[in-house]
């Protein structure tokens, strides 16, 4: 009995040792979902919403959309600015150029960004192919709009690195890193480039419901873009051997299907553009729609500026992307009105009675703040010296076209930056009409270049309303005139060449392009080391600072991704 | 503490005791070992003089008051307390005091003598616990056991880091731990008062630790709690320390930084009167060198804010003496039936940064009864504890440590009209005032409840054969809220208030079941196990947030009372373990020792295909002093055994859905989030509208990977343990070699991927070794006796293999790589010394930014060219090796004991070095007052760079300059006790009552020579993380 006793108890026992079974190790992820579940109609629209807000998800850190750092830093527009030179290194390395290296972080961050912009495109385009017509009657439409955010992250990724890996939604994720950067010439990479707006352009309706997505005429002006740019050649060493004419006809052509679409029209006033009151008004052909009170803690805002703000105590922090002074004396207009081409920095216009003595073109107060000078059309806030952080290193202006007034709504505190809900425009009509005025002079048509040219400085001649001082007095000494051959210039295809780039320096002077600007025209290297060998006189910090030709036009392509690639990337000729 | 009082609580809570009354007790004591009586046994009763002692026959008549205890003490035995109750005859059994290697060791669903063991095993002492002040226990382990690490730091409620052994991963390097039977990776360790725990015992090699299988491979610590003993007790424990911040690193005063900057502008050839702050006189001598007459700081830094210019120095500002209180009550009873033991204590810490504190009640209760003549016994362990701190603040640019030295000293607190000064106008870096941090930020709190424990019963199904079955739970409750108040302190500001709280719920259960059979054949003996073990884990948590608040008082600060942003957040997650497992011990003749292991575990982190892994293990032992030609022949020796083992264990250590393709919506970001890095929401304004809610979709976040299974750690452990002259001296040696393959990495994955191409694999390999040795030498020379404990540990690790696409997140370059490495490896250049004249600079590489007063860097690949080829590895931020002396003395009730711990052999990247020599670095902050010594023409024997105002050498770059010795030796106590006469004691009713005074962090030995000399206060805190504090001590224990 007793035996019998001992048996049930280690029976039972062992019975409870081994009563748990596989099945109590089973577990289901909570909060998620698996790929599979995301194949619905709904579903899949929202995976075209995902695509759309890597639009929206730009920070300073790598400022992928607002790209102060790449376009206009690396640029003779602006200097990076901040607490000193070792406050974000990666972009004083941008601005010196001489001490960029092919692993810096910088690089790798930017290539990384934009190909998450190209991959959830992809993502929502391969989903989409699996649904039909029937299913789901958006179906086009949306492939469209998924196409066109490919290709202005594919026009980004082209513009900064040049030889990028072509990735499309039919590329199984296990052989992406067999797709090597040099499968496609640059050439052929425009070519990928424009015919996803090709196919935008050609299968979205005028008009869409949401002011926010891709139409019609967004993807024709983006595709003319897309082919002024593909109409410089290049060759391996970036220098710029040839200007495909029938692109810039095709250049005029779409850009004039996007005046006739009557959609759009200039602001009566410069300023318009860089006011949140205004966004989404008619000179705004396609922007990054970012918000606030939007349910999210600070807001969707646009982060790509935080470091952006003066030091004023109404926004106090960080005071990055300075205007320089060779921008600043830019503005300076002759006695009749029209640029110092070759004289403007021969001096300096720094004290405030400079900006009285000499006159001036308005639109330096729009995007300058300067000591003495009311910022941001506020008569009463008066732009002070200790507004600038490091005025030893980088002087004492600070940006204003991408800083939004102070008591602003769409203005909010995040951390010890300030960010706005203003969209930020990645192509306003004025850029559309000038690419047109671009087009014709190296067409040889200058003299339908002017009118356009002419309009666009009317435009900014007549953009004082907002630049009063208190007691009513303009700000500066404004003067500026359109071009009147015969009468101030003479308008030859080469004098237009000079007057349309200019133009597009003062006219989107710190809006990010003026970079790229001078490696479309082949004209960087000189324009910066010119640039350099100045303005090194005035900031200690650029000694160093030099433009190698042939190398700098473009950022080199990440070691970091070279390595990922196994070696199919090949890097950038010159590093 | 009066001892009606401590009376008084044992009658609360323990028993109920007779009205005195006289009667008499007589009885007989035998050694309980050889059941012989013993003659000459003292018997007192307690808390009185009266006494007697045994007969020859172990016999003895005493009278006394009903009720009372009788305290028997004889030479060489335990103490014993028997409390007499309404028995007239009361037999005691005295039990030997147990020797070294008689010891029982608890080795994991067993307990071993130590004689016995065959694997690496520690055991730390419970005195070296009990009397830190560090309110940790794990703390407290610091250079006490071989071969373990310890990395703290001196924060109020700061987690220790363990690492047994070095590093074996590239993940997570924790061990596990053991509290009374309770496996736990939760940390729960560090909330158990030290004055709780009986023993600590530390599973080394795999041979010891496979037993706990999947999650053993970065060692086991086993902790035990006090149970009750025969008898009654009551144990008060109290001690109260000051603790002051004395490694304030040393930085400039207003004058001082404002001569660096004028010699900063003067070198690079710039007017110091253009810089924003400060005026200068100054003049060019003779030889044309410019000569500083007068720095004059401006009078206002902003006359409109009413900031006037101070002299603050911001470390004294932020700095208070901290004060810690510890108090333990510790209360048991015990008999043949079973005991209790209850426990309360108290640990405040009021740390050495104003506000910040932490403190602590916790109570513990641990019990068991025996039925049927003790073949049955239940009972269980308890612990809840509830803390609350208030946490250091980490504002904008930093935690007020590292304001401290970031804040310019030309910033008073205030501004003249008693508002918060902050950063205004030119010259300034954006960044907090400290003090101001502190101040609002004092309201902040975290709560935590934790409750530990674990019920059990224990069957003897026959004679040597043992049921176990145990179930326990690990539940932590984590509440904290955080309140953001509006300010205006310069250009920063903040104009909305708000209110964060959160909540984490934390809930581990695991059951247990073990039968243990032990078997005694005349020379043959040991035991058997078999068990299961089953463990669940369910974390969750939510946070909610709300803006605007109409009044900033603590009290208005609730959810509802907010009228603004409403924001929540939460999750689910947790993970499953089962486990089956065996082991076998095995003697011949106390001489020949073998033990054998398997365990099979399984986890729902790992692929369907891998779910279960198989974990073996074996040792064997020689004890060749028990052989009969040793005996014989050898006398000096008194013990050795040597020791091999051999086992795999696993680590499981990686997040619950690893194995699954992930997609999931993100609204968007919490400001925190979105602040210092890029966010991947999937919301946007499609329509334009600028506010309201915002279609959002779906985010890919990982990719599947159904065959993942766990690393597999391989340990080869080679060990000897001896004794000399009769055990005065005895020690151990141990060498380990440890592979690790499978180990669980997330690679970065190639950018075309976009999101979602995170996986986890079974990836990188890394090989360790080392060797641990530990001596001890004790001895008594009439009244005076000491013990010298040594220990000493050193490993090296090795990454041997790693997957093409991960070798690039480790540093290296495209010629060296980690591999080969340590994976604590520094890289970079090398700083060759300053440029000292223009032809130097000239014959050099070509190095952008070169000149005179500037960094040379090496051109290690001589092409003439510095680029990013030129660096190389530059040293290993872990010690060659780790030690610890530890030596009691005493002398009749004097005791006195110090304890020596250092790291030798390990370079410490100094970060600060960017701010305390430079100025161009960052030219808004304090400097450190190294700058005063920075190279000038006229002071050319510096090896501190020229003062720049800006960094056009790139000398931040990774290199030599930074890399600094970090050995050191530190008195990390010593204590003075004094332990009252028994005879006084009896007198008040007392049984033992000691006083100490003791001192931490007292005195330390740094490199303080040649270029790699260790230039911040404390080598052990490179990064300006939390001091550790020196303290004095006041302490007393005390027992009823």
């Amino acid at each position: 009995m007793k035996r019998f006793k001992i048996l049930i108890t280690i029976l039972t026992l062992g019975t409870l040792m081994f009563a748990c079974t596989e099945d109590f190790l089973e577990y289901k992820p909570k909060g998620t979902v698996s790929g599979d579940q995301l194949n619905t109609p709904e579903r899949v629209d929202k995976m075209c919403i995902a695509a759309y807000s890597a639009l929206g998800n730009d920070h300073w850190t790598v400022p992928y959309t607002s790209l102060w750092p790449y376009g206009s830093v690396r640029s003779d527009n602006s200097y990076k600015g901040g607490g000193g030179t070792a406050d974000v290194p990666g972009f004083n390395k941008l601005e010196q150029f001489a001490f960029i290296t092919t692993d810096m972080s910088d690089g790798d961050l930017l290539w990384h960004r934009l190909f998450i912009g190209v991959s959830r495109a992809n993502k929502a385009l391969k989903r989409l192919e699996e649904l039909s017509e029937d299913e789901f009657a958006k179906k086009t439409t949306r492939m469209a709009e998924m196409r066109f955010l490919r290709g202005h992250f594919n026009f980004l990724l082209k513009i900064n690195f040049k030889h990028i890996p072509y990735i499309h939604e039919d590329i199984p994720a296990d052989s992406l890193k067999n797709i090597s950067n040099r499968k496609y010439s640059s050439q052929e990479l425009w070519d990928k480039i424009a015919a996803d707006f090709e196919y935008a352009q050609n299968n979205l309706p005028a008009d869409q419901e949401d002011v926010g997505r891709a139409d019609k005429f967004k993807a024709k002006a983006y595709l003319a873009k897309t082919l002024l740019y593909q109409a410089y050649e290049q060759d391996k060493e970036y220098n710029v051997v040839n200007i495909d004419q029938q692109k810039l006809e095709r250049v005029v052509s779409l850009v004039n299907d996007v005046i006739g679409s009557g959609k759009y029209d200039l602001f009566d006033d410069y300023a318009k553009n860089f006011l949140w009151q205004y966004e989404n008004g008619p000179e705004s052909v396609f922007a990054i729609q970012n918000s606030i009170d939007d349910g999210t803690e600070s807001g969707r805002l646009d982060m790509g500026n935080g470091l952006n703000h003066n030091m004023a105590s109404e926004y106090g922090c960080c005071w990055f992307h300075i205007p320089s002074q060779n921008l600043v004396n830019a503005y300076e207009t002759s006695a009749d009105g029209l640029p110092l081409f070759d004289t403007f920095n021969q001096s300096d216009m720094k004290d405030s009675a400079q900006f009285q003595d000499n006159t001036v073109d308005p639109r330096l107060d729009h995007t300058v703040g300067i000591p003495g000078h009311p910022f941001k059309y506020k008569p009463d806030f008066v732009y002070q010296t200790g507004w600038a952080r490091t005025p030893n290193i980088y002087g004492y202006y600070s940006t204003m076209k991408e800083i939004q007034q102070p008591d602003c709504p769409c203005f909010k505190k995040v951390g010890p930056f300030y960010a706005s809900s203003k969209n930020t425009i990645v192509i306003r009509y004025a850029d559309v009409l000038l690419w047109k005025a671009e087009a014709l002079i190296e067409l040889g048509r200058e003299d339908e270049a002017l009118p356009i040219i002419n309009r666009i400085r009317g435009r900014a001649q007549q953009s004082t309303g907002r630049l009063e001082r208190s007691n009513g007095d303009p700000i500066s000494n404004y003067s500026m005139q359109t071009y009147k051959p015969g009468e101030n210039c003479t308008w030859t295809q080469d004098f237009a060449r000079k007057a349309l780039r200019w133009e597009r320096r003062l006219e989107f002077a710190m809006e990010g392009w003026r970079f790229y600007d001078l490696v479309r025209w082949g004209i960087a290297a000189e324009t910066i080391n010119s640039y350099f060998e100045e303005e090194k006189t005035k900031r200690e910090y650029l000694k160093e600072a030099h433009f190698t030709e042939n190398r700098d036009e473009y950022l080199p392509i990440p070691q970091q991704q070279i390595d990922f690639s196994e070696g199919t990337y090949k890097q950038n000729p010159g590093w | 503490m009066k001892r009606s009082i401590l009376l008084l609580i044992l009658f609360n809570v323990l028993v109920v005791m007779g009205y005195a009354q006289q009667k008499q007790v007589s009885g007989q004591v035998t050694d309980k070992t050889s059941n012989e009586p013993l003659p000459g046994v003292s018997i007192v009763e307690k808390g009185t003089q009266n006494g007697t002692i045994t007969d020859a026959n172990g016999n003895y008549t005493i009278t006394v008051e009903q009720g009372d205890s009788l305290v028997f003490t004889f030479v060489g035995m335990q103490r014993k307390v028997v409390p007499v109750g309404s028995a007239n005859t009361v037999n005691v059994a005295m039990i030997e005091k147990v020797q070294e290697l008689e010891q029982v060791v608890v080795t994991g669903y067993q307990t071993q003598k130590k004689a016995d063991l065959t694997g690496a095993v520690s055991t730390v002492d419970e005195d070296v616990i009990e009397e830190s002040t560090s309110g940790n226990p794990v703390k407290s382990l610091q250079g006490q056991v071989s071969g373990l690490f310890v990395e703290t730091s001196g924060a109020p409620n700061a987690d220790a880091t363990i690492r047994i052994r070095g590093l074996s991963t590239l993940g997570n390097n924790d061990p596990l731990f053991i509290i009374d039977g309770m496996p736990t990776k939760s940390g729960m360790v560090q909330d158990l008062h030290p004055n709780e725990i009986k023993s600590i015992q530390v599973l080394k090699d795999a041979a010891a630790s496979s037993i706990y299988g999947a999650r053993a491979s970065n060692g086991v610590v086993i902790i035990e709690t006090k149970q009750a003993d025969e008898g009654v007790k009551v144990q008060f424990n109290s001690s109260a320390a000051v603790q002051n911040y004395h490694t304030k690193l040393d930085v400039l005063n207003t004058q001082e930084r404002g001569r660096a900057l004028w010699r900063a502008s003067i070198n690079d050839g710039l007017d110091p009167n253009e810089r924003p702050l400060y005026d200068y006189e100054w003049h060019t001598n003779d030889q044309g060198h410019a000569v500083l007459d007068e720095v004059k700081p401006v009078e206002w830094i902003d006359k409109e804010a009413g900031i006037r210019s101070a002299n603050t120095n911001w470390y004294d500002e932020i700095s208070r003496t901290g004060v810690i209180t510890s108090n333990n009550l510790t209360v048991s009873s015990g008999g043949d039936r079973g005991g209790v033991l209850m426990s309360l204590s108290y640990y405040g810490n009021k740390g050495v940064v104003k506000e910040n504190d932490f403190n602590r009640i916790s109570g513990r209760l641990n019990s068991d009864y025996s039925f049927f003549d003790g073949r049955l016994k239940i009972g269980e362990n308890l612990q809840i504890s509830k803390s609350k701190e208030t946490p250091m603040p980490s504002g904008l640019g930093g935690t007020p440590l590292w304001l401290g030295l970031i804040a310019q000293p030309i910033l008073p607190v205030k501004t003249v009209d008693g508002d918060w000064a902050g950063p205004i106008g030119a010259g300034f870096s954006d960044r907090n005032n400290p003090v101001r941090l502190i101040e609002h930020n004092k309201w902040d709190k975290n709560h935590t409840v934790k409750t530990f424990g674990n019920l059990f019963a224990e069957l003897e199904i026959v004679k040597n054969l043992n049921f176990k079955s145990t179930f326990g739970i690990d539940y932590t409750n984590y509440h904290n809220w955080d309140i953001q108040r509006t300010y205006q302190a310069g250009f920063l500001g903040r104009n909305i208030n708000s209110l964060n709280k959160r909540q984490e719920h934390n809930l581990n259960w695991t059951w247990s079941n073990t039968l243990n059979y032990q078997y005694d054949f005349g020379k043959h003996s040991g035991n058997v196990l078999a068990g299961m073990e089953a463990i669940k884990n369910d974390f969750r948590y939510f946070s909610a947030y709300r803006e605007e608040f109409a009044i900033e008082e603590l009290e208005y600060f609730t959810m509802n009372a907010g009228t603004g942003l409403k924001n929540n957040t939460g999750s689910i997650t947790g993970y499953q373990l089962l486990s089956y497992f065996g082991k076998v011990n095995y003697s011949y003749a106390d001489k020949y020792y073998a033990s054998a292991t398997l365990r099979y575990d399984g986890s729902s982190r790992f692929g369907e295909k891998n779910k279960f892994g198989f974990f073996p293990a074996y040792s064997l032992g020689w004890r060749i002093s028990n052989e009969s030609f040793f005996e014989d022949n050898i006398d000096v020796i008194s013990n050795l055994k040597l020791r091999f083992g051999w086992g795999q264990t696993g680590n499981q250590e990686i997040a619950n859905d690893a194995r699954f393709a992930l997609y999931r919506p993100n609204y968007g970001e919490d400001s925190d989030e979105i602040m210092w890095e890029p966010g991947e929401g999937t919301a946007y304004d499609i329509s334009g509208n600028d506010s309201g809610t915002l279609p959002s979709g779906f985010m890919a976040t990982q990719t599947a990977n159904p065959a993942i299974k766990w690393e597999a750690t391989t340990e080869t452990n080679i060990g000897a343990d001896f004794g000399f002259f009769k055990d005065k001296l005895v020690g151990s040696f141990d060498y380990f070699m440890r592979e690790t393959n499978d180990i669980l990495i997330q690679p970065p994955f190639i950018a075309v991927q976009g999101e979602g191409g995170s996986q986890w694999v079974n990836g990188a390999s890394v090989e360790t070794s080392g060797f641990e040795v530990s001596l001890r030498h004790k001895n008594s020379l009439g009244d005076f006796t000491y013990d010298v404990a040594f220990n000493l540990g050193s490993f090296s690790d090795e990454i041997t293999y790693l997957p093409e696409s991960v070798v690039d997140a480790y540093p290296g370059n495209s010629e060296k790589t980690i591999i080969g490495h340590s994976m604590q490896s520094i890289f970079g250049y090398v700083a060759d010394g300053i440029f000292q004249n223009e032809q130097q600079v000239q014959e050099h590489a070509e190095q952008p930014g070169k000149d005179v007063g500037r960094i040379r860097y090496k051109d290690l690949n001589d092409d003439g060219e510095i680029t990013p080829l030129d660096q190389r590895y530059l040293g290993v931020e872990h010690p060659d090796f780790e030690y610890g002396l530890n030596t009691q003395l005493s002398y009749k009730n004097f005791s006195f004991s110090f304890f020596f711990q250092g790291v030798q052999g390990i370079e410490v990247y100094n970060d600060m070095k960017y701010r305390t020599d430079f100025v161009g670095q960052w030219t808004g902050a304090n400097f450190g007052a190294r700058t005063l010594d920075a190279w000038s023409p006229k002071n050319k024997d510096s090896n501190i760079p020229a003062l720049s105002l800006s960094d056009k050498n790139n000398e931040n770059r990774p290199s030599t300059y930074y890399v600094e010795n970090g050995s050191y030796l530190k008195l990390r106590h010593f204590q003075i006790g004094y332990t009252l006469p028994d005879k006084m004691l009896e007198r008040v009713g007392l049984s033992h009552l000691k006083v100490y005074l003791r001192g931490e962090n007292v005195f330390m030995i740094k490199d303080t020579n040649g270029d790699d000399q260790f230039t911040a206060p404390d080598p052990e805190n490179p990064d300006m993380a939390y001091p550790r504090p020196r303290k004095f001590i006041l302490g007393l224990n005390l027992s009823l």
